[in-house]
């Protein structure tokens, strides 16, 4: 039943389905590298699928789309930092709003673009290496933004990891107070990276329907927001883990399509719990063996307050 | 008064942003709001409806709004609904119980699998700390995805030519209805509970209980009141009422179980608990206006066809500025 062609289609569909979940994985490491914790990838993903949409299809350019779908997502996570950082509200519930939020409002605007076609992102083939056979079409035929993410998870872990900056944003989450004495100014070192979360995050949205599914629907990301939370965790804060996370998850969503169409007896509804499941279980491993242990950031989503005792 | 500042400063500011949406596409709001004002209020079946929907809030309200008491997010209240209805379905299908017995045994079981989803959360959050916003939310997805798989396959109806439905539920399976309309018996089962359960939130050692974990879960450990107790239990009873809820919705208005029985009454129960302060009797008060806008929500989308997704916009802007105003309350 399984053969070669069914392989490489289902790596190729794979990665596929597994950047735009790769690109908000790496931006909520950021977000969260530095003691804010966003629960609202869900909203900023679908805002950043409907505004790349709209904007391609008025413009014509689907990369204009990405740049735009990603500021939407910026926007929302703006939101989300006044919230979390200047008024230290409960961030929790901050974000959650931010996913009715982004359904609710592309929902209501993105009713007219229902079966409208945009312009897309394609595939440009790598010369030479993408003639080998089944690791050229799983990994050099795919469109220019899957190959960026990829880069990007590398930039990210270097920037993080051996750089200064990367440093203020680490004891922003460790250490605030610490951080604060050292002359770091944690409020804007988490300002900037909630807003540079939300930029991956809307970015991933919108290869979602620029790339992957090459169209716009209401409530289109269906769970993939939830699903990178449990990623970002899975990877321990690591960019380059979240690679492996992203496609291994990528393929799970694949999966259960190709299933479906061989006809294989497992029930489509059934495997869309599956991802759910599996958070919920990723959740439980990661606190049963200790915060700490797994690389949560100590920080993580407890609001910077000068001068408080804990 | 000072309490009452801030729910109507937020209602005014996030009808000023739906307004500007709505001008947005081309509609004006205030002709728009007017509209939505004199069809809920002005006849019957505008009244009736305004019951129909605030019915399912009050439960998802108190669900939401009990575990809140004891600093609990329970997130988890569509999930819930849909567990409670699939119960209530079950029994009223299959159980060929005498009609006498058969609306108390939906609602006993649903009751049950409501609290049975809840505990889930709830152990995880008691014994390992795990996070209830995000395990709540994410057993949502398996219980609506749960339902599906039930109705597209097992339990699907053989009277429903390929529709996901069951069948009709009989005659003794479905909650009374009056006045020629939708309003049905769940109305007032859902403001006994209400009434009920604020007389066990302030009358009774449990309800100081989740009031001494939910402000200074130190000083419960002084008081010797044990935590773990009250998560579990506290979330126990919100799972409960939206049991019921899901029950009340499937044997008062749809008659039969399929997809999509709620249209977001979990979550709406967010801000409806919110804008109560955790209070049941006021949270049937917010309920009834998140009622309102539900029912308004279908009156704009018959009127100038504007996607119900409108409501979820007013209900994120409601909580956002409640928030707001109370983390700027809490600088003073």
């Amino acid at each position: 039943m399984i053969d070669i062609g069914f392989l490489a289609s289902l790596l190729a569909s794979s990665i596929r389905a597994g950047t735009p979940l790769l690109y908000a994985t790496l931006g909520e490491i950021i977000t969260e590298r530095s003691g804010v914790l966003n629960l609202g990838l869900e909203g900023i993903m679908i805002t950043g699928a409907f505004t790349g949409f709209a904007v391609s299809l008025a413009t014509g350019n689907p990369w204009l789309g990405v740049l735009c779908g990603g500021l939407a997502g910026m926007l929302l996570a703006l939101v989300h930092a006044f919230f979390s950082i200047t008024l230290k509200a409960n961030q929790s519930i901050t974000g959650l709003m931010l996913v009715l939020l982004g359904l609710g409002i592309t929902g209501f605007l993105g009713r007219n673009y229902i079966g409208e076609v945009a312009f897309y992102l394609d595939p440009v083939k790598i010369p030479i290496l993408s003639d080998i056979p089944l690791i050229g079409q799983v990994l050099f035929n795919q469109d220019p933004l899957a190959y960026l993410a990829l880069i990007l998870a590398a930039i990210l872990w270097f920037i993080l990891f051996r750089t200064r900056y990367g440093l203020e944003i680490i004891a922003a989450g460790e250490k605030p107070e610490a951080a604060d004495s050292m002359g770091v100014n944690v409020d804007k070192v988490r300002y900037i990276s909630t807003l540079f979360g939300g930029l991956l995050v809307g970015i991933g949205g919108a290869y979602l329907s620029l790339a992957y599914a090459k169209l716009w629907t209401e409530g289109m990301t269906a769970g993939r927001g939830w699903i990178c939370l449990a990623l970002v965790i899975f990877s321990g804060w690591m960019p380059q883990r979240a690679i492996l996370g992203a496609y291994l998850f990528g393929g799970l969503d694949v999966l259960s399509f190709k299933l479906q169409a061989t006809g294989v007896g497992i029930s489509y509804h059934l495997m869309k719990m599956v991802p759910y499941v599996v958070t919920i279980v990723v959740l439980l491993f990661s606190v049963i063996r200790k915060r700490a242990a797994f690389g949560a950031p100590a920080a993580l989503g407890i609001p910077y307050v000068r001068g408080r005792k804990e | 008064m000072r309490d009452i500042i801030t729910p109507v400063a937020s209602i005014a500011a996030s009808l000023v942003i739906v307004g500007i949406l709505l001008a947005a596409i081309g509609i004006n709001p205030l002709e728009a709001y007017a509209v939505m004002f004199t069809r809920s209020f002005t006849s019957k079946f505008g009244l009736a409806e305004l019951c129909v929907k605030t019915t399912p809030l009050i439960l998802t309200g108190l669900a939401v709004a009990i575990p809140l008491r004891a600093g609990l997010w329970n997130i988890g209240a569509e999930g819930q609904l849909y567990m409670g209805a699939f119960a209530a379905s079950v029994i009223a299908l299959y159980s060929n119980l005498p009609s006498y017995a058969m609306l108390p045994a939906m609602f006993l079981t649903a009751a049950i699998f409501g609290m049975a989803w809840a505990a889930i959360p709830a152990v995880l959050k008691a014994k390992f700390d795990l996070n209830e916003i995000l395990s709540t939310l994410l057993l949502n997805y398996v219980a609506i995805y749960w339902v599906e798989y039930m109705v597209y396959g097992p339990m699907r109806g053989k009277e429903v030519y390929n529709f996901p439905y069951t069948d009709l539920f009989p005659d003794a399976a479905t909650l009374p209805r009056f006045f020629g309309t939708r309003f049905h018996l769940g109305f007032f089962i859902a403001i006994i509970i209400a009434i009920a359960i604020n007389h066990i939130v302030n009358k009774t050692d449990f309800g100081f209980s989740l009031r001494v974990v939910g402000a200074n879960p130190k000083a419960a450990d002084y008081a010797g009141i044990s935590r773990q107790k009250v998560i579990i239990y506290s979330m126990l009873l919100g799972g409960m009422f939206a049991g019921m809820a899901g029950m009340i919705e499937v044997s008062g208005i749809q008659l039969r179980l399929r997809p999509l029985i709620s249209t977001g009454y979990g979550y709406a129960g967010i801000p409806v608990a919110l804008l109560a302060s955790g209070n049941p009797l006021l949270v049937m008060a917010s309920a009834a206006l998140f009622g309102f806008l539900y029912v308004g929500g279908s009156v704009l989308q018959t009127t100038y066809s504007v996607p119900v997704s409108i409501v979820y916009v007013f209900q994120s802007l409601i909580v956002l500025f409640i928030i707001a105003g109370q983390s700027l309350r809490r600088r003073e």
